[in-house]
């Protein structure tokens, strides 16, 4: 094989010595860290379909004479924006399959977003030092959900137009500035021909790069301070357990990409979301009953449905009921979320850095909140299809609507209350969090078998800092970056790439490393701040140094 | 070699899986793709195609009148006495229980015995639909006896939609239908334990007997609101909405972003999770 391409790039940017230590870097493995990865591939199906949907998709709301293939809306006066869904949908090949792939995404994506923010509230993993990834996230759900809204919005069709006429009057609502806003966001009354190309390129352009950066960022600071881990044998708080990189985590996340695309694709293609023909164009002296948003957004709906219709009055003026529900509500919603970690401060009285995570049983009170909190919104979320509900089951409208008003009250706490014993009892349960013993039956020559209980289970062999020789001198050709380099530190000597400029980098650079592969390793985790960076190698002799100085402190 | 082993059962299975999975996909995106591009032709073939079982031909009125036959009206007194006379009164003029039938009309009398609404089962609560307990022939019997009681009111709607327009029908139906049927039929819980039903079961003639006849608490539109022509393009289009164009894939029952949610949730955000389970580490 040819190396000089390689060496060519190295000599003139140096990526040997970074690449060579990305791939060495070590994940833990733990099935709840993959959520994140859930709604990251489908950021990435929903960057990929949407951009193909731009090349279809014309963001305007002048009127056109639809005269396509669809004879339902035939001759129909629509605008360019619903005209163009419409030939997207049934004129252009595959036209369809990926705006319903963009739009499964979408909800698979905040789906996933929200399961990895309850996988990382309930274990902790959001405390010292990862407050800052905390935040980054809650804005990343923050503008995945407006983006949802602004997405669902652009075909101008009669339930996403009764939807931004709810913004419109949201908006409105807002004390004070409510009008002038309104008027700013919309250019003038509702609806106008400015807010479908003004949300098109809020849609394709500002929140897609914002949320790429802090993609990007929530990345960066993750790799920087490293992953979190479950506790477990041979697991401290200075070290990092997990599978390399190369081969091993790269393998597992890209074969989940393809997974997370194949059920998307697979979604996209079987099942039809948003039929936006049966819909019809937005008109706004039209209205279908029955509209609900999309799921992201129930949970706003829903209070918009059980806030009672009061007058509050204000400084003399009268607050439109909608702020409170509308406005207020998220406020206070991501205010409280975005502050938690400080919050919990507060009472914890805790400052210490965790790379360890809770398990939540451990924290008793933060779980009780935690599933109190995520009640009440479970029950605004279903109140967003009273109507559905109501007709479902047959009961009257106005039951179902009561019924939720009081249930919004009373589920939260009994939910908190009941996670609360649960995570008590279960903290109590002695053999709580230990593995669990290994039941060995073995038969003696007279042919009697007996069962026996082991001894704790043989502990978990971490390869440490080396690799075994013979997967290295098994796979020469794998990875010249892995398979050499570890023969040369199983022998103790030099990089043994004898006039290999790479080599000579890994030598001089980087000094003796272990390399990736698979299998479980244990490497030592540098503090945030004391060198463990995000560049810096964890070879033996700067890790020591690492662990010593954390130990004197 | 062990690389192939430690990797091959966790990695390299679920990568072939969703590549296969992915190449599926997209072989059923392709034959989707040409439904879509072959959807607009075949639904409006679809939409013509629909046939109506009357004995009229394409080019007459959009809407006649069922005649009924006076010799029918002696068995209609029979089923009516039996089935109605306890709450509607033996010549049908009402009692304390139900109101007067007399002059409302055949098409009255037709939509609510047809969809077996009546005989009520329940007075206190909305009729609802159920299998009819009468044949068609015992039923314009009965239509046949309480519209000989008093003239007036609307006759049974014959619609011939052959020369009926889907596309106007469409707008005719968001505009006069869908606040309370919903834009796709489905129906849906209005306030008060009242609903609009599903429009998904109705006949053609039974769409066109509510539009003229208003029932419950459904408005009245008369012709003055809507031509016949106009009655005729909305029953077109409802029929299209009783087996709309998927284009799609599953319809989901068209009630729109509620199931969507649930799918998109407890689907594809449940079987992305379950794979995690599946490729990722579980407790040490």
């Amino acid at each position: 094989m040819n190396y000089k391409p390689i060496d060519w790039v190295d000599e003139r940017l140096g990526t040997a010595k970074f690449t060579r230590k990305s791939l060495n870097k070590i994940f833990p493995d733990h099935w709840s860290f993959m959520l994140g990865e859930i709604a990251m591939y489908s950021f990435f199906i929903l960057l990929a379909t949407g951009v193909f949907l731009t090349f279809f998709f014309v963001p305007s709301s002048a009127d056109t004479v639809y005269h396509g293939s669809y004879a339902p809306m035939d001759g129909h006066v629509v605008s360019q924006a619903y005209a163009s869904t419409l030939n997207l949908s049934f004129s252009v090949r595959a036209g369809l399959v990926m705006r319903q792939m963009h739009h499964w995404a979408a909800n698979v994506f905040i789906a996933a977003i929200v399961v990895h923010l309850l996988r990382v509230f309930f274990t902790g993993a959001f405390r010292k030092p990862r407050e800052i990834n905390w935040l980054v996230g809650s804005l990343l759900l923050m503008m995945a959900i407006f983006e949802g809204f602004l997405g669902y919005s652009l075909p101008d069709d009669l339930i996403s137009g009764t939807g931004i006429r709810i913004a419109y009057s949201i908006t409105l609502s807002i004390p004070v500035v409510g009008s002038y806003l309104a008027s700013f966001l919309f250019g003038g009354q509702f609806p106008g021909n400015t807010i479908i190309p003004r949300f098109y390129t809020i849609h394709i352009l500002l929140i897609p790069a914002l949320m790429a950066g802090l993609l990007g960022a929530h990345l960066a600071i993750m790799w920087h301070q490293k992953h979190t881990q479950y506790k477990g044998k041979g697991k401290t708080e200075k070290n990092v357990v997990g599978i390399a990189m190369w081969p091993a985590y790269a393998m597992q996340a890209g074969g989940f990409f393809f997974l997370t695309a194949s059920v998307l694709a697979a979604l996209g293609g079987l099942v039809q979301i948003n039929p936006i023909w049966l819909y019809g164009p937005y008109i706004p002296y039209k209205v279908s009953y029955a509209v609900q948003p999309d799921w992201y957004m129930g949970w706003l709906d829903g209070a918009l449905r059980l806030f009672p219709s009061w007058e509050i009055t204000g400084f003399g003026h009268m607050i439109p009921t909608v702020f409170f529900p509308a406005v207020l509500l998220p406020g206070v919603t991501f205010g409280l979320l975005m502050a938690w970690p400080w919050i919990e401060r507060i009472f914890t009285k805790d400052t210490a850095a965790h790379n360890l995570l809770d398990n939540p049983r451990d924290n008793p009170w933060r779980t009780s909140i935690g599933v109190g909190v995520m009640a009440f919104y479970m029950v605004l979320f279903f109140a967003s299809s009273t109507d559905v509900l109501a007709n479902t089951f047959e009961v009257s409208l106005n039951f179902v609507l009561w019924a939720f008003r009081v249930l919004v009250f009373v589920i939260p706490p009994v939910a908190a209350l009941v996670a609360h014993k649960l995570a008590v009892e279960a903290g109590s349960v002695q053999s709580a969090g230990r593995p669990r013993k290994a039941m060995v039956v073995s038969r003696s020559k007279e042919g009697e078998y007996t069962t026996e209980e082991s001894d704790p289970r043989p502990e978990l062999e971490f390869k440490r800092h080396a690799m075994h020789g013979d997967i290295a001198q098994s796979l020469p050709e794998e990875s010249r970056l892995h398979g050499e380099a570890i023969e040369a530190a199983d022998d103790g000597e030099d990089y043994a790439f004898s006039g290999s400029s790479i080599a000579a980098v890994l030598a001089e650079e980087i000094g003796e490393r272990p390399s990736g592969g698979s299998g479980v390793y244990e490497v030592p985790r540098g503090a945030p701040g004391s060198g463990g960076g995000m560049f810096s190698p964890r070879g033996p002799s700067q890790s020591k140094e690492v662990s010593d100085s954390e130990d004197e402190k | 070699m062990k690389f192939r082993k430690k990797l091959g059962g966790r990695v390299v299975v679920p990568v072939a899986l969703g590549v296969a999975a992915s190449v599926g996909g997209m072989a059923l995106f392709s034959q989707g793709a040409v439904a879509a591009t072959s959807t607009g032709s075949s639904s409006a073939r679809g939409a013509n195609s629909i046939t109506y079982g009357g004995t009229l031909g394409a080019g007459s009125a959009p809407v006649t009148n069922v005649k009924l036959d006076p010799a029918t009206i002696a068995l209609g007194k029979t089923l009516f006495v039996e089935n109605c006379s306890s709450c509607h009164g033996d010549a049908a003029s009402g009692t304390s229980r139900a109101p007067n039938l007399q002059g409302l009309g055949a098409a009255t009398i037709d939509f609510w015995v047809s969809t077996g609404r009546m005989p009520l089962a329940d007075p206190t609560v909305q009729a609802t639909v159920k299998p009819s307990r009468f044949t068609r022939q015992q039923t314009l019997a009965i239509d046949a006896y309480v519209s000989s009681l008093a003239s007036g009111g609307p006759k049974i709607p014959q619609v011939n939609l052959g020369s009926a327009s889907i596309s106007a029908g469409e707008g005719l139906f968001s505009t006069n239908c869908a606040a309370c049927h919903t834009i796709t039929g489905v129906g849906d819980a209005l306030a008060g334990g009242v609903y609009a039903p599903s429009l998904y079961p109705a006949t053609t003639t039974q769409v066109a007997e509510a539009i003229r006849t208003g029932p419950g608490n459904m408005p009245r539109f008369g012709t003055g609101n809507l031509s016949d022509q106009q009655v005729a393009d909305i029953v077109k289009y409802v029929k299209y909405l009783q087996h709309p164009n998927n284009a799609g894939g599953i319809g989901l029952g068209h009630v729109g972003p509620v199931t969507e949610g649930f799918v998109g949730i407890l689907i594809g955000l449940g079987s992305l999770m379950i794979a995690g389970y599946w490729i990722g580490g579980r407790a040490h």
